[in-house]
C-alpha cells in the first residue's frame, strides 16, 4: 500500500532533530535504518505526516568502550556492533551477540540499537542482552536530558515510556563484574530471520568458590514486553550450581510467565521452553566462567 | 500549499552513473529504482522484508531496497544486477549461476548474487557455512539451495584464481 506521509527529514544535528520533534509531536516518528517502521507505514499500520531520519547525525552512531562502561550509540547498525571488535571479548560480548541474531545480513546491515528496541517488540533480539546487563537508555527531550533502565523502558508490544519530542540518543553499559558471563538463546524455527518462540539471557557471576553473586535472567516473547525473572535471579544468588538448584531455577522461570498462544507456538510449548532455555542458558554462561 | 512542497531531492549513484530525482518522500528505493530508473532486475516479492528478491548493494552492504525509504538513499553508491556485467561479460557470479543451474524460474537470482557479491567482495574466502548466513536473506521457493551455494563456491575460487 502506498505510505501516507508527507514530509521526510534528515537533519545533520541532534538539535535540529529535536527541533523537528517538537514541532511534529506525536504527529511524527524517528526512523534510523527503518527496517520496521517503513513496513508498518506501507502496512498503513502507522500512520504519521512526518519522518525524522536521524541516521546523518554522526554522534548517534558512536561506540566507545571503555573499562568501567560502555555506551552505544542509538543509530548504530546491528551488524557493526554484532562485529564490533572491542565489544567482541569485552564484559559486554553479550550484546554484540544478541544484535548478530536479528534476521537477516541485510536488515542488521540497517537496523539499529535504537530501532530494534524502540520497536518495543517482546521478541527483540538485542533487548535480552541490554536487560542483563543493565543497561540504560538515555534520552533527550523538550524537558532535557533522562537516563531510564531498559527494565523500566518498555510499556507494552510497540510501546515505551518515550513522550512525544523525546529521542533515543545511546545506551550505556555499566561495568559487570569480575567473574562473569552471559549466554543467548534464540528459539526460533528458521534461524534467525525467524520470530523467536522464546528467547532467553541469563548472566551469571560467581565468587571464587563457586557462589552465584549475581544473576540476570531475561525472556522474551512470553510477556507482553521482554522481562527480568526476577524470582529466579533471588532464587540464584547465594548458591552453589548444583543441578538441583539449575532445574529448581528454571521450573520457577517456567512457572513466572504466562505466555500466550498464537501461530507460533502454545503457551504450554513456550513454558516447557522457557523451562528448557533457562536450564541450559544458566549453564552455558557459568561454564564460561573459567 | 503545493504537493511540490513535500517533495525531495535525492541524489546518488546507481551502477556508476549519477543519478538525480526530485520524488515525493513516501516511496521506498525499490520503487524508484524500478519505476523511475527502469531497474527491473529489482525484484518487487513480498514488500515486507522476508524475501530478499529486492536486494541490492548500497555502499558496499547488502540491503533489502523494499524496507528502505528514497530520502535514505541520498549520497549512497548502489549496485543493482544490472551494474554486475562488464564489456567483459557476465560477471563470474553470473556465469556460476547459469553453468550450475542455480536458476529455475529465476525470480530470486538478482538478490541471490548480490547478497553474494556483498559476502565475497568483503569475504573472499568465504565458507560454505558463511555463504549460508549470507544468503539467510534470501528465500528461493523453486531449487532448494545446494545449487546456488554450489555456484557462489566456484564464483568465488575462480574469482580467487583456483578454478
Amino acid at each position: 500500500m502506498v505510505m501516507k506521509f508527507e514530509k521526510y527529514f534528515r537533519p545533520e544535528t541532534l538539535e535540529q532533530a529535536l527541533e523537528l520533534l517538537k514541532e511534529y509531536g506525536s504527529d511524527c516518528k524517528v526512523i534510523a535504518g527503518g527496517t520496521d517502521v517503513v513496513i508498518r507505514l506501507k502496512a498503513h499500520a502507522l500512520r504519521v505526516k512526518a519522518i525524522v531520519d536521524i541516521s546523518a547525525i554522526p554522534e548517534l552512531k558512536q561506540v566507545t568502550v571503555g573499562a568501567d562502561q560502555a555506551v552505544i550509540g542509538a543509530s548504530r547498525d546491528l551488524m557493526s556492533i554484532s562485529r564490533d571488535p572491542a565489544l567482541r571479548g569485552s564484559q559486554w560480548q553479550i550484546v554484540a551477540e544478541c544484535a548478530g541474531h536479528v534476521s537477516s545480513t541485510q536488515i542488521r546491515n540497517c537496523a539499529t540499537m535504537g530501532g530494534n528496541n524502540c520497536n518495543a517488540s517482546p521478541s527483540a533480539d538485542t533487548t535480552p542482552g541490554l536487560l542483563i546487563s543493565d543497561a540504560v537508555v538515555n534520552v533527550v527531550g523538550p524537558k532535557g536530558k533522562r537516563d531510564i533502565p531498559i527494565e523500566a523502558f518498555f510499556v507494552g508490544p510497540g510501546k515505551t515510556v518515550l513522550e512525544p519530542g523525546e529521542l533515543v540518543t545511546s545506551f550505556t553499559l555499566p561495568a559487570q563484574g569480575e567473574r562473569c558471563a552471559a549466554a543467548y538463546h534464540k528459539h526460533a524455527i528458521r534461524g534467525d530471520t525467524d520470530i523467536s518462540i522464546v528467547c532467553v539471557g541469563v548472566r551469571i557471576g560467581l565468587a571464587q568458590d563457586g557462589t552465584v553473586n549475581k544473576a540476570r535472567v531475561a525472556l522474551g516473547a512470553v510477556a507482553p514486553t521482554a522481562i527480568r525473572a526476577h524470582a529466579v535471579e533471588d532464587l540464584l544468588v547465594g548458591k552453589k550450581l548444583t543441578d538441583d538448584v539449575v532445574e529448581q531455577a528454571a521450573r520457577l522461570a517456567e512457572q513466572s510467565v504466562r505466555p500466550i498462544s498464537d501461530q507460533r507456538a502454545s503457551a504450554e510449548y513456550r513454558k516447557e521452553m522457557v523451562y528448557v532455555n533457562v536450564r541450559n542458558m544458566i549453564r552455558e554462561a557459568a561454564a564460561k566462567i573459567g | 500549499m503545493s504537493v511540490l512542497d513535500n517533495k525531495i531531492i535525492v541524489s546518488f549513484e546507481v551502477n556508476g552513473r549519477q543519478a538525480e530525482l526530485l520524488t515525493a518522500p513516501n516511496r521506498t528505493v525499490l520503487e524508484v529504482l524500478r519505476e523511475d530508473l527502469g531497474l527491473t532486475g529489482v525484484k518487487h516479492g513480498c514488500d515486507d522484508s522476508n524475501c530478499g528478491v529486492c536486494t541490492i548493494i548500497m555502499d558496499g552492504k547488502a540491503v533489502k531496497s523494499c524496507a528502505m525509504l528514497i530520502g535514505q538513499a541520498q549520497g549512497t553508491k548502489i549496485t543493482t544486477i544490472e551494474g554486475l556485467e562488464t564489456e567483459n561479460g557476465l560477471h563470474p557470479l553470473q556465469k556460476a549461476f547459469i553453468e550450475h543451474f542455480a536458476i529455475q524460474c529465476g525470480y530470486c537470482t538478482p538478490g541471490m548474487i548480490l547478497s553474494a557479491k556483498a559476502l565475497l567482495d568483503e569475504n573472499p574466502n568465504a565458507s560454505e557455512d558463511e555463504i549460508r548466513e549470507a544468503l539467510h536473506g534470501n528465500i528461493c521457493r523453486c531449487t532448494g539451495y545446494k545449487k546456488i551455494v554450489e555456484a557462489i563456491e566456484a564464483a568465488r575460487d575462480e574469482m580467487n584464481g583456483k578454478a
